[in-house]
């Protein structure tokens, strides 16, 4: 057989004009299976380097929920903005981000996109417009919000996916978030991937409902619940939220079944979880149940799976070897980027603080 | 020029910028339909509609947060805390994001935000109607803090800080809003920002404020020369955060004597890192302790009449400060 690229590209520029009924074609489910292998194959890396000592720091690993941030992220254009979660690291590849500036990331190193500041879960790049995500739950949803208003203020069709976990509920600002995006008729998805543990407290001490979706009618906006580990349901039910958000027809709330199968960090060993629960999660694996359905539809070659693995292993490599020869940032680049200092402050910081760190080596 | 009280002169910049620049919009509560609790933006809604000066939910997170956004996008939002006692829902918003959102990205994300939020006490507003926390976000590097003392200022300084590209909390305070009028150009102008002002010089003191004590600390200066013949040189820091900390410095090095005058609580307040400064880089050039005249350090400033004169800095205590450093 012909071999299909790793990752068929999509037109950018195509008019949004997803028919969520019909049946999806070929390239389409290859993308989205490829898509989610390329996002396992990254953080199962990732935490191959951590179990090794390779980064200092730690990493929020999804693996489990690809189904989810593949499905929910696919097929965005270049204006549209993603506002992620801190555990949202592999959306980065959805939006083309380029795998040598997320390893620069994950090594701390200076050709990071924030040049070494910000920690592994917490990865912005401007020029994709993918918001910095912070650890201050919720947050990237309010924020996200705020750009779909400038959005429909500027009268442009771009439109804003946010991404959650079910914790971020509890909190004022995701209220607040669909409270006003209600209001206004926001071009925003909120994607709430309910994994069902938000580090080590089970969702049902979170809410008291089952499917967080319900919550969507309060504010006045459509809510979804979906097998998180369907990639294809999750394509779907986002395409067309998507597309009357670009329409002006609101926001969507999507809830996504799913769950991660490692613990909240690298350093989490998740013994609040049974064993049952977690092997009854593993036998949804998203990308297993997505080779099934390609081999069912006759999309399946075992070959074409190890050339996209092959492909990856090689571009991650590269990315590992560009990162790790990325320089650190000097020490003293901890005074640039602050529009506060004079250049008397900056001078003044720098004594005080330069001989202190060059004593330490 | 025409005479203009500080709420007019904030009318006025916040309607120059958004007919300057379509990207220029309000948002905050009852700042539409309404014009305002104080009437800030009276009229604004009618002139530039409901799109571009937004009635927001009841909620200050959002009202923060969704300018952050928005602002991360091209957009030059102008959000209104109400009172600076509500906006602890928005902490997050402004010390989490606006605050870390230049640095966090090593500057390829900017965030033009202007935050005005109407602080101070003096008015029996009580415990959550008189609040001046301006301390909180001085202590957050990556914000401006301003606070105007006088309507040319506001004018021009609200006119800066839109068009500067990194967040500015922008502190009006409540008690100035109609109780001073001064001339102020009618058209276009801008006051740096960053940068203190001499209001009034002087050779044998210096007295450094901001906001309201800082008319409370004229009046005081105005009384030193009149009853003792004492020159007091008043700085108003008008930007509290970064310091200008030349102007500070020059003054010291003439006059050797400093009192330091603000209503937020005397621990870490202003007061504070200015003393520290001086201490710092200015020792050699006192002649006598540095004193603040502050609010005490209690947890909120409370209503009845003779407990907020208690609590809030005054003419008398700016006077008393003064002559105890002079003698020294």
């Amino acid at each position: 057989m012909t071999r299909p690229p790793s990752i068929p590209s999509t037109d950018d520029e195509r008019a949004p004009t997803f028919d969520s009924h019909a049946p999806l074609d070929e390239p389409t489910l290859r993308r989205l299976y490829s898509y989610m292998l390329k996002c396992r194959t990254v953080e199962e890396r990732i935490r191959l380097l951590f179990r090794q000592g390779r980064f200092s720091g730690n990493y929020f690993a999804a693996v489990g929920q690809e189904a989810t941030e593949v499905g929910a992220t696919m097929d965005l254009l270049p204006g549209d903005t993603i506002a992620p979660s801190h555990r949202n690291f592999v959306t980065h590849i959805m939006k083309g981000t380029p795998l040598k500036l997320m390893f620069a990331h994950i090594f701390l190193r200076k050709d990071s996109p924030d040049q070494g500041r910000c920690a592994q879960a917490h990865c912005g790049y401007a020029p994709l417009n993918i918001i910095t995500p912070a650890s201050t739950i919720a947050a990237q949803l309010a924020i996200g919000t705020g750009v779909a208003l400038a959005n429909k203020m500027q009268q442009k069709t771009s439109v804003v996916v946010a991404l959650s976990g079910e914790g971020s509920t509890s909190l004022g600002l995701w209220h607040e978030s669909l409270n006003f995006a209600g209001v206004h008729r926001l071009p925003i998805v909120f994607i709430l991937e309910n994994n069902l543990w938000a580090e080590s407290v089970p969702a049902r001490l979170q809410s008291a409902v089952e499917d967080f979706s319900t919550k969507a009618p309060a504010y006045g906006i459509r809510g979804v619940t979906v097998d998180g580990n369907d990639v294809i349901a999750v394509y779907r039910v986002s395409q067309e939220a998507i597309r009357r958000a670009r329409s002006g027809d609101g926001p969507t709330l999507i809830e996504c079944k799913t769950y991660r199968w490692y613990g909240h960090s690298e350093i989490d060993p998740a013994k609040y979880r049974t064993v049952e629960e977690l092997e009854y999660w593993k036998s949804r694996d998203p990308i297993a149940a997505m080779e099934r359905y390609l081999q069912e539809r006759g999309f399946w070659a075992e070959s074409w799976k190890q050339e996209l693995l092959a492909d990856f292993d090689k571009e991650i490599d590269e990315a590992i070897e560009f990162a790790e020869k990325s320089p650190y940032p000097e020490p003293e680049e901890a005074l640039d980027h602050v529009f506060s200092f004079s250049i008397r402050d900056r001078e003044l910081h720098r004594r005080v603080w330069a001989p202190q760190i060059s004593s330490v080596g | 020029m025409p005479l203009m009280t500080y709420i007019d002169a904030i009318t006025s910049a916040l309607r120059e910028e958004m007919v300057r620049d379509e990207q220029v919009y309000i948002i905050g509560e009852d700042v539409g339909a309404m014009g305002g609790v104080f009437k800030a933006t009276k009229g604004l809604q009618e002139e530039f509609g409901s799109d571009r000066v937004i009635d927001s939910p009841l909620a200050e997170g959002i009202i923060i947060s969704s300018s952050i956004g928005a602002a991360m996008a091209g957009m030059r939002p102008v959000s209104e805390i109400q009172f600076a006692d509500f906006i602890a829902p928005a902490m997050d918003s402004i010390a989490e994001q606006a605050a870390k959102l230049r640095y966090r990205s090593a500057g390829t994300q900017t965030c033009p935000l202007t935050v005005r939020v109407c602080y101070g006490g003096g008015v029996g507003g009580g415990l959550y109607h008189s609040q001046t926390n301006t301390s909180w976000f001085i202590h957050t590097p990556g914000l401006m803090v301003v606070a105007p003392s006088s309507p040319y200022d506001a004018k021009g300084l609200l006119k800066a800080g839109i068009r500067n590209d990194d967040p500015v909390l922008f502190f009006e305070h409540k008690k100035l809003y109609r109780s001073i009028k001064e001339e102020v150009p009618a058209g276009d102008y801008t006051v740096p920002l960053m940068k203190a002002d001499v209001k009034r010089k002087g050779s044998d003191i210096t007295a450094i404020s901001y906001g309201y004590t800082l008319q409370l600390t004229l009046q005081a200066a105005e009384k030193m020369r009149t009853e003792h013949g004492v020159e007091v040189e008043v700085i108003d820091l008008r930007t509290l955060a970064p310091l200008d900390k030349d102007t500070l410095l020059e003054s010291v090095a003439r006059t050797s004597r400093v009192v330091v005058v603000h209503e937020d609580n005397r621990t870490l307040g202003i007061g504070a890192e200015v003393s520290a400064i001086i201490a710092e880089e200015a020792f050699d050039c006192l002649d006598a302790p540095i004193a603040r005249v502050t609010a005490p350090d209690i947890p909120a400033i409370p209503a009845s009449p003779p407990l907020e004169k208690f609590y809030m800095p005054s003419v008398e205590k700016i006077l008393a400060a003064l002559e105890r450093t002079l003698d020294y």
